[in-house]
């Protein structure tokens, strides 16, 4: 069976003349829903739209928000990336082991460094080995998460000396907190990257038809290691900014977070099929995602309803944009 | 019948202390020479006045809602075994063989087993101790002290496995050890119900087995090393009932149904549901996670503008509320300018450091510290198997242990410990 679908993205021309940051046909809806939400919410509460609850929604969200943007990218090559949460995890667990040199540059470059290499691996099982990235990236989650556990003894540490490094998730930018500075940085690299860029082509062409890319003379292993590298990477910024939020590396962290990031992808509109997927979906999807949150935990709905709906919400986003693509045989 | 037995004891017996406390007669030395009864009286004094009903109406409701009658009812409240007495100060200190950290365990002298050899000396004795999680804290340091009672017996050799909260890992591992005829076992299970059957198996092989902090459904088993649930929760009531007449109150609570919920947020509802003034504002099932405590709390603050109290079941749940306050520069946002009251549980370093930092109030230690005891209750049931010894009881209680405040507090007879004063904290200290 042969997927046909639509990929306006495919068609974006790079370039800097050419740059496309305006939001695709598919992704109204997602805008119109979210719309809702933060009407609905400011009806529900009238502080919702206040400035301190905005930022409230948005630095909670900030760490998924990015890791999706890496995701989103894995996922428009048609592969995945299971091993997120252990990424994350060894890469702050790493920093934590050199706190003791006080040194932020040492703490910081290893654990964005730990966050990359980790990346360049599953790229390079996957695109040069030919390795499933579902088996690869899973046996990295689990490689991953045992060595953060190993390296450190199950302890936690805390980085709350190490004012740079606290700055990821405590510090401020122009008034605006750094995590959601750095979620807006990176929507608007992901987006030039994914839609405006040579790069950008060559992503949505690997996922599209990967045959008929490499006949097109793209290396497809190369873009394969490249968003792989830079999916680890998102996670390693992903855990510098939860365990600075917190002022807590937890070697235990983040249970779970690949299935949330995947959510969050697929809710913006990445195909797992590959080929489809935006950036800018993925961002309005996170913020659907944290204003339902942030709705639900003033609404006092417990923690086991809240999964109950956000499920539902992503399947009435997702559902009727699968049924707008047409499967030929 | 056990629990109909326990129960009963503790009203007839506890109730002399009970009327002395609550009359302001039993001082404070009264209270270091048994905080553990002090604290069972306080227990069955406050759940007969809750029986009686609850004047407040949130607290009533919620209290009916989830169902906590029955599972106070059902968790065993009792002395200690041999008319042990705990005093603080007491146990041994050593190096955590797996967490490498300095600790001292509170509880080595209760059902004590001198070092050396045990039992027969020419013989040598296996036993397994099956647990979850050698990636917390808390569960490090049970595996801990477990290790290290062993470590103290020459002719004693343990195994120590993480079953990495797989209950049919732990199964597997149970049934493992009885192919191999294991001497004995000790297990830590994350669940009641599926460990009943691999315990029962090992029963019926004739090996003795022991289950700490947490119960399984095995009516067999040979002995439980119980946990202190209803007196934390109860130490979180009686300090905000000493401290604030009237607030609105919000709630960051463990997996809805487990034992530590049910019987801490129980006990906490039972002291305050005939204190009027209190109002719960939000309740959040935050599941030990300090990242969900942390938005839920965040969230909260930005629904309610006048957060008086944030409960929390458990010391990652008041971290997880501690830092969103902060974050929020809330944390003197209650009305009148007040502080909020953060209460907690489970005494790690972290929690002790913010106690002493002033920015959570209180915290009732539930202390991990107790492998040990399992272990030496498993090498007695092994002596009584052989005839050298009386086994342990089958409900083996820890001691209650006092809260822990800033500054030196007596609160209803019981004589509060400041984070000075608490050698006994678990986790990696914070720099």
């Amino acid at each position: 069976m042969t997927i046909v679908e639509e990929k306006s993205s495919i068609n974006a021309a790079g370039g800097w003349a050419q740059m496309r940051f305006l939001p695709e046909i598919g992704d109204l809806s997602r805008i119109v829903v979210l719309g809702v939400l933060v009407v609905a919410g400011q009806i529900l509460y009238p502080g919702f739209l206040s400035p301190e609850n905005l930022r409230v929604v948005l630095t909670a969200v900030a760490g998924i928000g990015i890791l999706a943007f890496g995701m989103t990218m894995v996922v428009i090559t048609g592969e995945i990336d299971l091993s997120v949460a252990g990424v994350a995890v060894l890469s702050i667990v790493i920093g934590g082991l050199l706190l003791p040199t006080g040194s932020p540059a040492l703490i910081i470059g290893a654990t964005l460094l730990c966050g990359l290499c980790l990346g360049l691996v599953n790229g390079i099982f996957v695109a040069k080995l030919g390795v499933s990235s579902l088996i690869s990236t899973l046996a990295m989650l689990g490689i991953a998460s045992a060595l953060a556990n190993i390296f450190s003894a199950g302890q936690a540490t805390y980085p709350e000396k190490i004012a740079e490094y606290m700055w990821f998730g405590r510090g401020a930018l122009l008034g605006v907190p750094v995590p959601i500075f750095l979620l807006a940085v990176m929507a608007l690299a992901c987006v030039f990257m994914t839609r405006s860029s040579t790069f950008g082509r060559k992503l949505y062409a690997t996922g599209g038809n990967a045959r008929a890319a490499l006949l097109s003379g793209i290396r497809i292993d190369r873009v394969k290691i490249v968003v792989f590298a830079f999916c680890g990477l998102c996670a390693a910024i992903t855990g510098l900014i939860e365990s600075a939020r917190l002022g807590y590396i937890n070697p235990a962290a983040f249970p779970g977070l690949e299935l949330k990031v995947l959510a969050v992808t697929v809710l913006g509109g990445a195909a797992l099929a590959g080929g489809t997927g935006s950036v800018f979906g993925t961002l309005v999807a996170t913020l659907i995602i944290g204003v339902v949150n942030n709705l639900l935990n003033q609404m006092g709905v417990s923690f086991y309803m809240q999964q109950v709906v956000t499920a539902l919400v992503i399947l009435v986003v997702v559902v009727p944009g699968m049924r707008n693509r047409r499967f030929v045989k | 019948m056990l629990k109909f037995t326990r129960r009963a004891a503790i009203g007839g017996v506890m109730s002399v202390a009970v009327f002395a406390a609550t009359q302001g007669c039993l001082t404070a030395q009264a209270h270091a020479d048994g905080v553990h009864d002090v604290l069972n009286g306080l227990i069955a004094s406050y759940s007969e006045h809750a029986k009686e009903g609850m004047s407040n109406k949130s607290v009533g409701e919620l209290f009916e809602k989830d169902g906590f009658r029955d599972y106070l009812d059902a968790y065993p409240v009792g002395g200690l075994a041999d008319g042990f007495v705990w005093k603080p100060g007491m146990g041994a200190t050593f190096t955590g063989p797996y967490s490498k950290l300095e600790i001292k365990a509170p509880f080595t002298d209760y059902i004590p087993l001198p070092e050396g050899p045990v039992l027969d000396p020419k013989k040598t004795y296996k036993i397994g101790f099956v647990f979850h999680g050698f990636n917390h804290p808390w569960l490090i340091s049970l595996a801990d002290t477990a290790a290290w009672e062993a470590a103290r017996h020459p002719n004693v050799e343990i195994e120590v496995i993480d079953a990495e909260f797989d209950d049919n890992k732990m199964g597997q591992v149970i049934d493992t050890w009885v192919a191999k005829k294991y001497d004995g076992i000790v297990l830590w299970p994350s669940r009641e119900a599926p460990m009943g059957p691999p315990v029962d198996r090992a029963i019926d092989a004739g090996i003795p087995v022991v289950s700490v902090d947490r119960r399984t459904s095995s009516e067999k088993i040979s002995s439980e090393v119980l946990g202190n649930f209803y007196a934390n929760g109860l130490q979180e009531g009686l300090y905000l009932k000493e401290v604030l007449k009237a607030g609105n109150m919000v709630l960051n609570r463990k997996d809805l149904g487990s034992t530590a919920d049910s019987i801490r947020t129980g006990a906490f509802l039972e002291v305050i549901g005939n204190v009027d003034g209190f109002n719960i504002q939000g309740n959040y099932h935050t599941n030990s996670q300090r990242t969900l405590a942390f938005q839920s709390t965040a969230d909260a603050l930005q629904a309610f503008n006048d957060i008086s109290v944030s409960f929390n079941t458990g010391g990652e749940e008041a971290m997880g509320a501690l830092d969103a306050i902060r974050e929020a520069k809330r944390l003197n946002s209650a009305p009148d300018g007040k502080k909020i009251v953060i209460l907690a549980n489970d005494d790690a370093k972290e929690v002790l450091k913010e106690i002493a930092d002033g920015n959570i109030d209180m915290v009732s230690p539930y202390t991990p510290l107790i492998g040990d005891i399992g272990i030496r209750a498993v090498i007695k049931h092994i002596g009584a198997k052989e005839g050298l010894n009386d086994a342990p009881p089958k409900l083996i209680m820890t001691p209650n242990l006092p809260m822990i405040t800033k500054t030196k507090m007596v609160i209803e007879g019981v004589e509060t410990m400041t984070p000075d004063e608490w050698p006994y904290a678990y986790g990696p200290a914070v720099n």
